[in-house]
């Protein structure tokens, strides 16, 4: 080959090195910036006046007497809107037949697609529904809605597959008495609404109202918690035994490496199968408790963190000075005193690297605990129940709510907001790993 | 004089202490064991549920079937084409990951500077860590929506990307590789130059042809084996990336520096020298990718469609498919009402196959690295 071939051939391996680089980069962000961004918006958003109404129904926030008043002053502007309704009613009876079968289930969607934007209308008895007593809450939910009023949704079959058209509806009840209903939507939304800007930090911890619809995520935090803090209970100091063992106790032999050699493939199994295994073994055979419950999670999860945690104690054991030890030694302590006085405070920062980590592990997980502790609806679950009773978790409703729920597209905000709040819990945990990591180096170096 | 009694024991005091030093030791090995072991009780309970299920209905509906209908009375359980949607995105997954990371890891182990390699590592560890079902997520409401709406573009557009600079350097390689060397210098490069246009503008035509085809593909639903392989290979990355960068390292700067000293450049030092020396490290981390992505639920449950079928034609990854986690996860929850019954037991079987494959791969790994170490040594 040509030099100019050989030089053009190095230069491009170089080229596409670096961008290998650059595209992982660019797929952390192109993952991170959507969840983030709108995870913020279960945070930070314009909440309506309608959300203040149930805040202070539910949560008992705000000023009692302020919500009143804005609650009169939007009732006030909303009157004309169901004047309309009442007046198109009575004419819908006094139409020619045809007209009125063309309008009527028209007439029906409309007063539906209201009622969603705006809650039950006045004089209607309250819905048994806590979704359905208030109106839209959220701005944004609430542009949709109005577009819901305004436009009717249709599919355009005529170029093979499937189009979505928006056919305005105001056209087709121009005339009557219901078209002032659309001016106002479209043009008064604002003070129909009262759109403010509101900031919502207790939806990490509020109960979720009507599955998710209204309130936080208080419970499935708490979960999560809950389970990541019992596996690290049990994992630490069975894996922190394991690591001493092998470092400073264990001699070369076929006993040791089948055991080592276990411990690496327990970190090979599939996270489902930890699921499996706590459903067959810690349920249906040791009876741990009679159902799922975070005890069982618990447990299951520490298997899982188990060989993490043992791999880094053994590194931060074996980064210790070996001068460190010989003193102690010298100095006429035994093996024992050895290890609890010298090595392990020496080893503790790196040890607590591996522990960070595994914990921000078992939080994240969710296929072990599926079978073993999660429940898709639930209540915050209280510390005396832990052994017993399963308890709802933000990785598992995560998957619950953005897959089985009812009605998907209207909570895609409290899905952002859990993904966001995961993964920052997550990724915090191990920013603090790798910033302690950072130290210890440091200090290592001298 | 009370001092120097307490240094010098007594015999009585020199077996307490043998003893209990005896005793911490046992009760140390007992609980290292019971933290090493674990993995075997493991194997047990699986196989000790799985295995009902192979004897009441034999293996062959398992393995050979394809009619997956559970909740049917009487029900099937043919799991071919789970096993067929497990390997495809797997095996998907790890193609569009390896090469990335292996020239992520050649760039972080060969061309950054130490200071910027810092700083990227924690970037590929959070690439790591971020929760499955975050990942899972993702695909379901941002990348799925985007597939369906524009996958046709998007594919053409990362054909472009990809194989347009391919094909070019591919087209100048080849030119020169099919120039006779006895030539004169100026017919040399003359024939060179042609040759290259002509391979350039075969080249072109095949770009324009497969890019028009992929432009106008219409995708019927973003949850499939495409979009789970993708993300599946995003998540198996950053364990590619940093085995193979530990190996490419441990390759050391002798090796490199010869080859410098030859006369070679830097890419032919890598593939030439450094890579075949790296290649056990480099395979073990391909084998880690391999059994991230096909241990990985809540991605492929929530991003490759669960439908139990063998798409047609096989390669196409366009078609929603069903996988062996994901078949675990989903039904469990049905099959658990009746312990017992085989559909519990016939996804411990699934389980089961799980482990082994995952076994096999670990066995795989330490075999190569057993063989690599040999070698070094000489024998």
């Amino acid at each position: 080959m040509r030099m100019s071939t050989r030089k053009l051939l190095d230069r491009a391996f170089t080229l596409s090195a670096c961008l290998a680089v650059a595209l992982m980069a660019l797929f952390l962000l192109f993952v991170l910036l959507p969840i983030f961004g709108k995870g913020l918006g279960a945070y930070v958003f314009r909440g309506t006046v309608e959300y203040r109404r149930m805040a202070a129904d539910q949560f008992g926030r705000g000023d009692e007497a302020r919500v009143a008043a804005e609650w009169r002053e939007v009732q006030a502007a909303r009157r004309p809107i169901y004047a309309a309704v009442a007046a198109f009613q009575k004419e819908l009876q006094e139409m020619p037949a045809a007209r009125r079968k063309e309008l009527k289930p028209m007439f029906r969607d409309v007063r539906e697609a209201l009622g969603e934007l705006f809650g039950p209308e006045p004089g209607e008895p309250l819905p048994a529904l806590t979704r359905r007593v208030y109106g839209q809450t959220r701005w944004d939910r609430a542009l949709v809605k109005a577009g819901e009023v305004l436009y009717e949704e249709t599919w355009d079959y005529s170029s093979g597959d499937g189009r979505r058209v928006l056919v305005p509806r105001m056209p087709r009840f121009e005339g009557t008495a219901l078209a002032p209903v659309f001016s106002l939507v479209g043009r008064d939304l604002k003070s129909l609404m009262h759109p403010r800007l509101t900031f919502y930090p207790q939806f990490l911890t509020d109960r979720s109202i009507d599955i998710h619809f209204f309130g936080g995520i208080g419970a499935e935090v708490m979960g999560t918690v809950y389970l990541a803090l019992g596996a690290m209970l049990i994992a630490v100091p069975l894996g922190l035994t394991a690591a001493v063992y092998f470092q400073e106790y264990a001699t070369q032999g076929p006993v040791m490496s089948f055991l080592r050699s276990c411990v690496n493939t327990l970190a090979g199994v599939p996270s489902v199968v930890f699921g499996l295994f706590g459903l067959a073994f810690f349920i249906n055979t040791l009876h741990v408790s009679p159902g799922k419950s975070v005890l069982a999670g618990s447990l299951t999860l520490s298997l899982l963190v188990l060989p993490t945690v043992i791999r880094a104690s053994e590194e931060a054991i074996a980064a210790v000075p070996r001068a460190y030890k010989e003193g102690a030694l010298a100095l006429g302590a035994g093996r024992f005193r050895t290890v609890m006085t010298v090595i392990l405070p020496a080893a503790l920062p790196g040890i607590l690297t591996g522990i960070v980590i595994s914990t921000g592990r078992a939080a994240g997980e969710t296929a072990p605990i599926i079978f073993t502790a999660a429940v898709s609806v639930g209540s915050l679950i209280r510390p005396s129940e832990l052994l017993s009773q399963p308890t709802p978790a933000l990785s598992w409703n995560l998957y619950n709510i953005s897959t089985e729920h009812e009605a998907v597209d209207e909570i895609r905000h409290v899905q952002y907001g859990m993904a966001a709040t995961l993964v920052l819990i997550v990724l915090a945990l191990n920013m603090a790993a790798i910033l302690m990591r950072a130290r210890v180096a440091r200090r290592l170096k001298g | 004089m009370r001092k120097s009694e307490h240094i010098i024991l007594s015999a009585g005091e020199k077996a307490r202490r043998k003893i209990l030093g005896f005793l911490g030791r046992s009760g140390l090995f007992a609980v290292t064991s019971v933290a090493a072991l674990a993995v075997l009780a493991i194997i047990y309970f699986i196989a000790r549920d799985a295995l009902p299920f192979f004897r009441e209905a034999g293996c062959s509906e398992f393995f050979l079937s394809r009619e997956w209908y559970p909740t049917h009375q009487p029900p099937e359980f043919g799991a071919r084409a789970i096993f067929a949607g497990s390997l495809m995105v797997t095996a998907a997954a790890v193609i569009l990951a390896v090469p990335p990371g292996i020239f992520a890891a050649l760039c972080m182990s060969d061309i950054l500077p130490f200071g910027t390699r810092q700083v990227l590592k924690p970037v590929i560890e959070m690439l790591a860590a971020i929760p499955s079902v975050a990942y899972g997520f993702f695909a379901l409401v941002v990348l799925a929506p985007m597939l369906q709406a524009n996958g046709g573009p998007i594919l053409a557009t990362a054909w472009w990307a990809f194989a347009l600079p391919t094909l070019a350097i591919g087209s100048v390689v080849a030119a020169d590789l099919l120039t006779p060397e006895r030539l004169a210098e100026r017919a040399h490069r003359a024939l060179r130059a042609s040759l290259t246009g002509v391979f350039l503008l075969l080249s072109l035509g095949l770009l324009a042809r497969v890019g028009d085809v992929l432009a106008r593909l219409q995708i019927s639903s973003g949850v499939n084996a495409l979009n789970a392989s993708v993300i599946l290979g995003v998540m198996a990355l950053p364990t590619i990336v940093s085995v193979s960068e530990d190996a490419l390292q441990a390759a050391g700067r002798e090796l490199r520096e010869g080859s410098y000293a030859l006369g070679a450049t830097w890419a032919e030092t890598l593939v030439r020298v450094v890579i075949p020396a790296a290649l056990s490290g480099i395979f073990s981390a391909v084998l880690l990718g391999v059994m991230r992505a096909l241990g990985e639920t809540m991605v492929v449950w929530m991003a490759s469609g669960n439908a139990a079928q063998i798409p047609k034609p096989w390669y196409n990854l366009l078609l929603p498919v069903r996988t062996l986690t994901a078949t675990i996860a989903g039904d469990m929850g049905e099959a658990d009402q009746m312990t017992g019954s085989a559909h519990y037991h016939v996804l411990f079987a699934m389980g089961l196959s799980l482990l082994v494959f995952s076994f096999m791969c670990n066995l795989a790994g330490e075999w190569v690295v057993a063989r690599q170490r040999r070698k070094l040594r000489g024998e």
